[in-house]
């Protein structure tokens, strides 16, 4: 009996670690986790750009976007290309080019939370310019287009 | 002496004349498409697939042999606005001159000399590829039968509503990505004007950009659409991605603040159609 309920155990564990990284999740998961840096991306530009002062949120949002953006090229695994992705076969093939425009946005986003650390407006203000420049050149080559 | 002088005079005007050929020049968004990826700036050979066939850009510098070297400011004029060659022939609509030919001579002459001042850059133009049916022979007529008059603008008496026409209709050319097209390649102004296109180039769909409130940007506030033609960003966050991050790039992050101000305010005054 005990045998026979660890064994279930044991097989269904196995079952959710097998289907755990399947393609269509990791995919599901990745534009999860772009939706949530273009979120703090908008929340960021919404106070940077003045229209509202929640107290202490701009420093929440660029230690988000720099924790969220430190290693994008892991989002994207070989073989997650198929099905609702709007990642470009160039990905896969220009993995080289991919990563560079990836470790971009991690410097870019890095450089933004330090900058609000440091509390000098023209710095943040430039920082983020620079967050905007990895998001849109990673984008352009690498994501096909909305419709 | 007056004669240095009326010189040091004209050469002054020349240099203001070339910078402000230069700001209209990117208004109206001639690196993008006169620019091969990684290509000497202007010197053409960028591909547009279309469902008509796949067109190169010209070489627009003042290169004599395979540039706009030889061409006087009339024959450009011709060009620019009425899509004629200095031969006579008449251009595809792909360039288009369907849209600057609302730009003032003026605005035209000017973005001539600047270009005349460029860097003269050798590289041969590239041969269209076309279907067997489709020939230049065909452009005059078709010029003849679908360019419609200008019609006259309603005329708001709003100068910087007026001005954000000027920008997007003449200059920046706008509708002819966002604007959908007949059966003979002409732009629907009248029932779709702006309203998006399922055929823009490279095959891409193009958003509809009118007040529309579920397919258009009519949850955008002007300064949300000043902030996107600066910056690339969307209000939710994300950025535009391929031929629009060219647009920013070259184009509207380059406009001053208060020209984005008046593509805003003239776009916010669009009527809202839904996508077709």
């Amino acid at each position: 009996m005990k045998t026979g309920v660890i064994g279930i155990a044991t097989l269904l564990s196995l079952a959710s670690l097998a289907c755990a990284d399947e393609p269509e999740n990791f995919i599901k998961y990745r534009q999860s986790m772009m939706a949530a840096i273009g979120g703090h991306n908008g929340s960021a530009s919404q106070i940077l750009r003045g229209r509202v002062t929640p107290p202490g949120h701009l420093a929440m949002h660029a230690n988000a976007l720099r924790d969220l953006a430190a290693d994008l090229a892991a989002l994207f695994p070989e073989g997650s290309d198929f099905g609702e992705t709007k990642a470009k076969a160039e990905i896969w093939s220009d993995w080289a080019g991919f990563e560079k425009a990836a470790g971009d946005a991690k410097t870019a986003t890095a450089a933004f939370a330090e900058a609000v650390a440091g509390g000098d407006a023209g710095n943040i203000e430039t920082a983020f310019k620079q967050v905007g420049e990895a998001c849109k050149g990673c984008h352009k080559t690498y994501r096909e287009k909305d419709d | 002496m007056r004669f240095w002088c009326g010189l040091a005079l004209l050469a002054a005007v020349g240099v203001v004349q070339a910078a402000d050929g230069e700001y209209l020049l990117n208004a109206a968004g001639c690196v993008t498409c006169h620019t091969a990826e990684s290509g000497p700036p202007l010197a053409g050979g960028r591909a547009f697939t279309t469902p008509y066939g796949t067109f190169f850009s010209p070489n627009i510098t003042p290169d004599r042999d395979t540039g706009i070297g030889t061409w006087s400011r009339t024959q450009f004029i011709a060009a620019l606005k009425h899509g004629t060659a200095p031969d006579g022939a008449a251009y595809y609509p792909v360039f288009p001159y369907a849209s600057y030919r609302r730009m003032s001579d003026q605005d035209a002459a000017a973005i001539y000399t600047y270009l005349q001042s460029t860097e003269p850059r050798r590289r041969p133009n590239l041969e269209h590829d076309l279907p067997w049916w489709l020939g230049r022979w065909m452009m005059k007529p078709w010029q003849w039968w679908m360019l419609d008059p200008i019609e006259p603008t309603p005329g708001t008496n709003d100068p910087t509503i007026e001005r954000g026409r000027y920008l997007v209709d003449a200059l920046g050319h706008c509708g002819e990505c966002h604007t959908p097209r007949d059966w003979a390649g002409v732009m629907l102004r009248q029932s779709h004007y702006l309203a998006g296109s399922k055929q823009g180039p490279d095959g891409e769909a193009v958003p509809n950009i009118t007040t529309d409130r579920s397919n258009g940007i009519g949850k955008w506030d002007a300064d949300d659409l000043q902030y996107f033609l600066e910056t690339g960003a969307l209000p939710n966050g994300d950025y535009a991605g391929g031929l629009m991050t060219d647009v920013i790039d070259n184009s509207t992050s380059k406009l001053t603040a208060a020209d984005r101000k008046a593509m805003a305010a003239y776009l916010k005054s669009v009527p809202a159609v839904a996508t077709p």
